[in-house]
């Protein structure tokens, strides 16, 4: 059975995505891109564009390339948004013999829905050539607002394009299924979507399963794309200031801005300032001139205030034709590319009262990842998914001088298992003690102990030399099995505990931040500990192998090496590592010298 | 009677889990599979964001006239897959391989829908485009 996916048409842009493994997944399109950009050509040789190609001749074919149609679907003519849009879309539009719109694209008129499927039918081809797979079905996403003739209109539109539309789910309940909210009982959602060209807020409601759409609101004219022009307008203005030239009139120098300052733009969102770097930006009587602008986070901020503060106040109101409360929101979701904007982020808290809103899939894909998760759905696919669980913490056992030695990683997926050899710490070690031990600190006592067994019966041997391979096996209901097994004697031993996962997520959450609260001081603590360990491990083997040579050994590099063991071990138990680390290399480097006249008195008895 | 359903109920469930088994572990070696192609893209083009945010550098190198660090750049990044798009005036516009930023009239003895200029140079890596050619176009 083909897939069934996922897409979010876009006014912009529209990304695809389906779900593969059990997990919604987007594909990139033939040239090698996560979205593809909604616009439609017919070049001025008489070729079908789509996509990126269309967006790259537009400028030489502003009539015949057509961008925004969803902004005219399934609605009639003499809609006022039609004739607001109608008078700044570069291309021809007319009424339709039933009322509708009309574009004009090459010699022809073309319904906004056979454009949409030009769209579509891309988008198609490009998925089953990444997929290998015939694709016969799909989702389409629309805003909530879309009346029955826009949703009517999309859907004939996949129809168009050989798709049959399985649903036309609203692009707010998308985001939400994208966060798994759908599951939840009674809870409100607020979804913020700040696109490249559109601005809407939802709040919905799920009950059983169902999603419901309470209210709409937002601006169709709000976007990305203004705040792009407020720093172009801006940058244009302060080169002038600096070097009174009006490179507004120059498309080249226009246009090298544009993308610099949408760089600056994303740059902005990860740091607090960056340099707009347009070298030879344009020339005058003395020669090139170059721009060279600084540009702050808080001065894009205050460029861009007037529309955040919008976006909020329309949200605030949608809220409001809800009948609900600002408290009554259990959920915030952020959508669209201009919420990766910190300002944008922190806007949305305040008016939560310091709620902090979902953000964690790529605002980008959230609709289409959403749109792949109701396919899967359709298809069965999520239905029979296994729900496996991960390990919230590390597990693993205390090793030499308190060490916490993990052997599986919070965050693995269960069922698991791990296996990892260990050794003894003294010579003549009989037994050894397995401590299991539960968390993320650096050192055994302050992690949570799970379990102690005793192995013994190793048989004597010098320390480092038992093998004893300690196994953890984690089945699907969360149950440890923890073995230790001596592999020269064969004697093995095990304990089973139920409760791993017996800890609330709160007490979860307060072990992993207590882990980041102490990452530093317990690194220290660890590395003391390790070059311990190896200094410890440096005067076993020198005092081995002063007593194994003792003959061969000069008595000058004997009491060198004596007196730098006793410098190490005087230093040892202290908490300067780099004194242990310095004493610990002397008596390395002395120690080498055996070597050197152990070979010798192979050719020559020590005299 | 009863214990046949039980029998049908448990046999159907067995087929089911079978399926699931097979399912996921089928999914698994497909992923490695995946993975192995991935890895082999990111081997590829692992580059390109960086080589993307160098060419800026090259322009710049272009409109300065730098020559010698021009070419000495140029070197760098043949040898790592990135490959010049040659654009000639008079060239019929190629959307897959430029992209035009103005319309102009200049020249009389050029085409509309050809090429009038090139303003920035354009880039392949190993083939595919990561940058089109900015072109002025006849109109």
């Amino acid at each position: 059975m083909s897939k069934i996916i996922g897409i979010d048409l876009g006014t912009t842009n529209s990304a695809v995505a389906v779900i593969e493994g059990g997990q919604p997944k987007v594909l990139e399109n033939a040239e090698g891109n996560r979205t593809t950009p909604s616009i439609v050509a017919i070049s001025k040789v008489g070729e079908r564009l789509v996509g990126q190609l269309a967006k790259r001749q537009s400028v030489t074919n502003p009539k015949n390339t057509i961008f925004s149609v969803k902004r005219l679907i399934g609605r009639k003519f003499t809609d006022p948004e039609v004739g607001h849009d109608k008078n700044w879309l570069p291309y021809e539009t007319k009424t339709s013999v039933s009322g509708g719109v009309e574009v004009k694209m090459g010699e022809k008129y073309y319904s906004p829905e056979e454009i949409s499927a030009m769209i579509l039918s891309k988008i198609k081809a490009d998925v089953e050539a990444k997929l290998g797979d015939k694709v016969e079905e799909a989702v389409i996403t629309v805003p909530a607002y879309f009346d029955d003739s826009q949703r009517q209109a999309t859907k004939n539109a996949g129809e168009i394009a050989g798709l049959k539309v399985r649903r036309i789910l609203n692009e707010p309940t998308a985001a939400a299924l994208a966060y798994g909210f759908n599951k939840q009982k009674n809870e409100k959602i607020v979804v913020y979507d700040f696109g490249g060209g559109t601005f809407d807020v939802s709040v919905l409601e799920v009950a059983d399963n169902t999603v419901e759409v309470k209210a709409t609101g937002g601006d169709t004219h709000l976007g990305g794309d203004d705040f792009d022009k407020k720093i172009n307008e801006y940058l244009v203005g302060e080169y002038k200031k600096q070097e009174g030239i009006d490179i507004s009139k120059d498309p080249l120098a226009l246009q090298r801005l544009k993308e610099t300052a949408e760089r600056a733009k994303h740059e902005l969102s990860t740091s607090l300032e960056t340099e707009i770097n347009l070298p030879y930006i344009t020339s005058d009587a003395n020669g090139p001139k170059h721009l060279l602008i600084k540009l702050s986070r808080s001065k894009l901020e205050d460029l861009v205030r007037e529309y955040i503060d919008r976006s909020i106040d329309i949200m605030k109101k949608v809220i409001k034709d809800a009948n609900f409360q600002i408290s009554d929101v259990q959920e915030v979701i952020l959508v669209g590319g201009q919420t990766r904007m910190p300002a944008i982020q922190e806007a949305v808290k305040k008016a939560f009262g310091g709620k902090e809103p979902h953000k964690g899939i790529n605002p980008d894909e959230v609709v289409a990842i959403g749109a792949a998760v109701q396919a899967g759905i359709l298809q069965g696919d999520v239905k029979d998914v296994l729900l496996l669980d991960v390990t919230p913490l590390s597990l693993g056992i205390e090793t030499l001088g308190g060490v916490f030695t993990r052997l599986i990683e919070k965050n693995t997926t269960v069922p698991t298992a791990k296996t990892q050899v260990f050794s003894t710490a003294a010579d003549n070690q009989t037994s050894v003690e397995i401590h299991i031990l539960q968390g993320e600190r650096e050192m055994a006592s302050d992690n949570k102990t799970l379990a102690r067994f005793i192995l013994d019966g190793v048989p004597p041997a010098s320390r480092g030399t038992p093998q004893i391979e300690v196994s953890f096996d984690i089945d699907a209901n969360g149950i440890l099995n923890v073995s230790a097994k001596d592999k020269s004697s064969g004697k093995s031993q095990s304990v089973k505990i139920e409760a791993t996962s017996a800890l609330s997520k709160e007490e979860v959450e307060k072990l992993r931040q207590d882990a980041v609260a102490h990452a530093a001081e317990d690194k220290k603590k660890k590395e003391l500990v390790e070059v311990r360990n190896l200094a410890e491990n440096l005067i076993y083997v020198s005092e081995k192998a002063l007593k194994d040579h003792a003959d061969k050994v000069s008595p000058e590099l004997k009491s060198s090496i004596e007196e730098k063991i006793s410098k190490l071990k005087s230093v040892k138990d202290g908490s300067d590592a780099e004194a242990i680390k310095s004493a610990t290399s002397e008596l390395s480097s002395e120690i080498q010298k055996i070597a050197g006249q152990a070979q010798q008195s192979g050719q020559e008895p020590p005299k | 009677m009863e214990e046949k359903n039980d029998l049908e109920e448990l046999q159907k469930k067995s087929e089911e889990y079978l399926n699931g088994w097979k399912r996921s572990q089928a999914d698994f070696i497909n992923y490695k599979k995946d993975e192995i192609k991935r890895f082999e893209e990111i081997l590829k083009f692992g580059n390109e964001v960086l080589i993307r945010e160098i060419l800026p550098v090259l322009d710049s190198l272009n409109l300065a006239k730098e020559v010698p660090i021009k070419r000495q750049l140029e070197d760098i990044l043949r040898k790592n897959g990135v490959e010049e798009i040659v654009v000639k005036i008079g060239d019929q516009f190629d959307p897959k391989f430029h992209e035009a930023i103005v319309e102009v009239e200049d020249d009389l003895t050029l085409k509309s829908g050809q090429v009038a200029e090139e303003v920035e140079k354009g880039y392949t890596l190993h083939g595919k485009l990561i940058r089109p050619a900015k072109i002025k176009c006849q109109k």
